[in-house]
């Protein structure tokens, strides 16, 4: 019973990691009023190329430099076409996702079915010796402390900075952030690369840690979750990542209940993640008010700088 | 006049080459696989029946691969073009071509469809599939006798009837080993395809106290590579999965497509196919137990393969009565076995699996 429990509270840091890089990513370029639907693509291409990387270089971290490499290059191609051609938001995310989709699988075909080592687990000195919690905190590899540490900078940095200031104004109206000096444009387009690296870690995590494998379809409609992860956590980095953790943990929690033989239907299971997940954030971010104040107003809008 | 001669001979010349080059013309087979190929697993084997049809007949035989072939469009596309083009036989892997391998083969009567699985039928269109569920029999024997803890683990995708059979067949071998066992733990993943949950399923049973899991009809060796890490056994249909897991590997059910395709091309090609429904076992030395881990001891491995050998004698089968559900219904009365058509429709787990079947 014990073992179950630490199983699922344990592995659910695992698990939300991929969910919580790419929410992370997109919840900063939402903030900067931009609404950027590729991060399934982007994660599924970095997923590909850093796993390809990896298997050929045997370095993790060099796979990780390329999957993040990778998801910063789509959205370029992204940025181009929002800031650039002024193209709807919602259209092109959707067509920069499609072609980062087919494009790992293409690229990923051929090495389908090879499969790597993960990365080790560090147990921290003394900290992972405390019963359950050293097991459910103290002992996950690094990039889950990295993600932890990700959730802090971001909160940091929105909140605490002069330049967090600048694109969370530009968020909210960059006609008048412009006007007081401020380059939009420029802004969004840092924004939307750093959502880009970010998914690139997201995928890179997904095939040559968590799984650790390359796929077809393995990143599994993660990317749409991240997506709902940010607006149901309304744009807070900190219920962002409990929403992450949340899901990952009810993802696992119905694998142990299964492997109990506890009579829960299994399909009710695999939606449950879901379900549960929304019904949280929903409660949290009741208060209407709160969450018109933490909502960019100008998310989704074309910008033109005014000449 | 000289003119009219000219082409009368030209097309007696035409005729004739016609007639030589079609009598020297290899007999032509069209192998359609839905997925890559990789490195082991379901479309690997089918794969390799191919090559080995391939090899047995030489140039008597054209054998026209195309792998990684989408369900749809373009499975209809290619089967069209290449019944069109005249091929003697095609070998659909895919439960979505069925529908396109029937029409082709109402439409050209000539031609011979192979269909693994399946269940429609016509005298040019046979079905294909293999008895996985001899194999998990002998594979849970394996783990009824290696298991510290008593409590073994399944993970499976959906709870089809050609799934519940092998499953079923895997616990009673099992507990034909082992009388003390625990119920069996089932997760089901909902999913062909989720790597990333059929690993943690892995996890999720070993800290349960599962220390054979077995991974049935797997979409990747993500199980058996977990397994090996988690230092628990790992059983598999399909390949041999060895290689993922040097040393936790404790069976597989190997399947051999070779014999039963080269059964069908010798038809084909004598001018008797059969649409029959193939329902190849151990017997034609279609799948048989593979990658048995060392840890087995002499005598243990020695059981194993006499049942294996009775399999193969057909003096036993493993759906023979009494066999009780787990609802505590009797499932297959004492004295009696169930038929091919119950075990391909089956619909009940055996008493000692802990899960219901999901609705």
């Amino acid at each position: 019973m014990m073992d179950a429990l630490i199983f699922v509270l344990a592995g659910a840091f695992a698990t939300a990691t991929p969910l919580l890089f790419a929410a992370l990513g997109e919840l900063v370029v939402e903030k900067s009023g931009v609404l950027n639907l590729s991060v399934e693509g982007m994660m599924a291409l970095s997923a590909a190329i850093a796993f390809m990387v990896t298997l050929q270089s045997g370095s993790h971290l060099v796979g990780f430099i390329a999957g993040a490499a990778s998801g910063a290059l789509l959205s370029a191609v992204f940025a181009v076409l929002v800031l650039g051609f002024m193209a709807n938001q919602v259209a092109a995310g959707l067509a920069v996702g499609i072609l980062g989709l087919g494009l790992s699988s293409l690229l990923g075909r051929s090495f389908e079915g090879a499969t790597l080592l993960g990365i080790d687990k560090i147990a921290i000195p003394l900290l992972s010796e405390i019963p359950v919690l050293g097991k459910i905190l103290f002992t996950q590899d690094i990039v889950v402390y990295v993600g932890i540490a990700a959730t802090g900078l971001v909160a940091w940095f929105l909140y605490r900075t002069k330049a967090g200031l600048t694109l969370r104004v530009i968020g909210e109206n960059p006609n008048t952030a412009h006007a007081l000096g401020m380059r939009p444009v420029g802004v969004r387009f840092l924004a939307i690369l750093f959502g880009g690296v970010m998914a690139g870690f997201a995928g890179a995590y997904a095939s040559t840690v968590l799984t650790p494998l390359w796929s077809q379809d393995m990143i599994a409609g993660r990317g749409w979750i991240a997506v709902a992860l940010v607006v149901f956590g309304t744009w807070r980095p900190g219920r962002v990542a409990v929403g992450a953790y949340l899901f990952g943990a009810v993802s696992l929690l119905g694998l142990a209940l299964q492997a109990m033989g506890i009579g829960i239907p299994a399909q009710f299971m695999t939606c449950l993640p879901y379900v549960l997940t929304i019904v949280v954030l929903v409660a949290i971010s009741a208060d209407k008010v709160r969450v018109r104040l933490n909502a960019p107003a100008a998310l989704g809008e074309s910008y033109r700088a005014a000449s | 006049m000289r003119h009219w001669m000219r082409t009368a001979l030209a097309t007696a010349a035409l005729g004739i080459a016609l007639t030589v080059s079609a009598e020297a013309d290899p007999f032509k087979i069209g192998y359609l696989l839905p997925n890559p190929v990789g490195e082991l697993g379901w479309s690997y084997e089918l794969d390799r029946g191919g090559r080995a049809i391939a090899e047995k007949f030489g140039d008597q035989v054209e054998v026209q691969f195309v792998n990684s072939l989408g369900e749809g469009p373009d499975a209809t596309r290619v089967m069209n073009k290449m019944a069109a083009d005249g091929v003697d036989m095609l070998v659909l892997g895919s439960f979505g071509y069925q529908q396109d391998g029937m029409k082709l083969a109402k439409r050209y009567p000539k031609l011979s469809v192979v269909h693994i699985g399946g269940y429609m039928n016509a005298p040019n269109f046979s079905t294909l599939t293999p008895r996985h569920y001899e194999a998990a029999y002998l594979c849970g024997m394996a783990a009824g006798m290696v298991t510290k803890s008593e409590t073994l683990g399944v993970i499976a995708a959906f709870p089809l009837p050609e799934v519940l059979n092998v499953m079923n067949a895997y616990v009673l071998g099992a507990q034909s080993a082992n009388a003390n066992l625990k119920p069996v733990k089932v997760i089901w993943l909902n999913s062909w395809f989720d790597p990333a949950m059929e690993k943690a399923s892995t996890e999720s049973l070993a800290s349960q106290g599962t220390d054979v899991v077995f991974s049935l009809f797997p979409g990747t060796p993500g199980p058996m590579a977990a397994a090996e890490q988690l230092g628990i056994y790992g059983t598999v249909t399909h390949s041999d999965n060895s290689k993922f897991a040097p040393t936790k590997h404790l069976c597989a059910g190997q399947l051999n497509f070779g014999p039963v395709m080269i059964k069908k091309v010798e038809e084909a090609m004598a001018g008797n196919f059969k649409g029959d429904d193939v329902f190849a076992g151990i017997a034609d030395n279609a799948i048989a137990v593979a990658g048995l881990n060392k840890d087995l001891s002499d005598e243990q491995r020695a059981q194993i393969l006499a049942r294996q050998d009775e399999m193969r004698a057909g003096t036993f089968k493993p759906f023979t009565g009494p066999i009780t559900s787990n609802q505590d219904k009797e499932a297959v009365p004492a004295g009696t076995s169930l038929d091919d058509g119950a075990i391909k429709g089956m619909n009940f787990l055996v008493k000692g699996i802990d899960t219901t079947i999901p609705k």
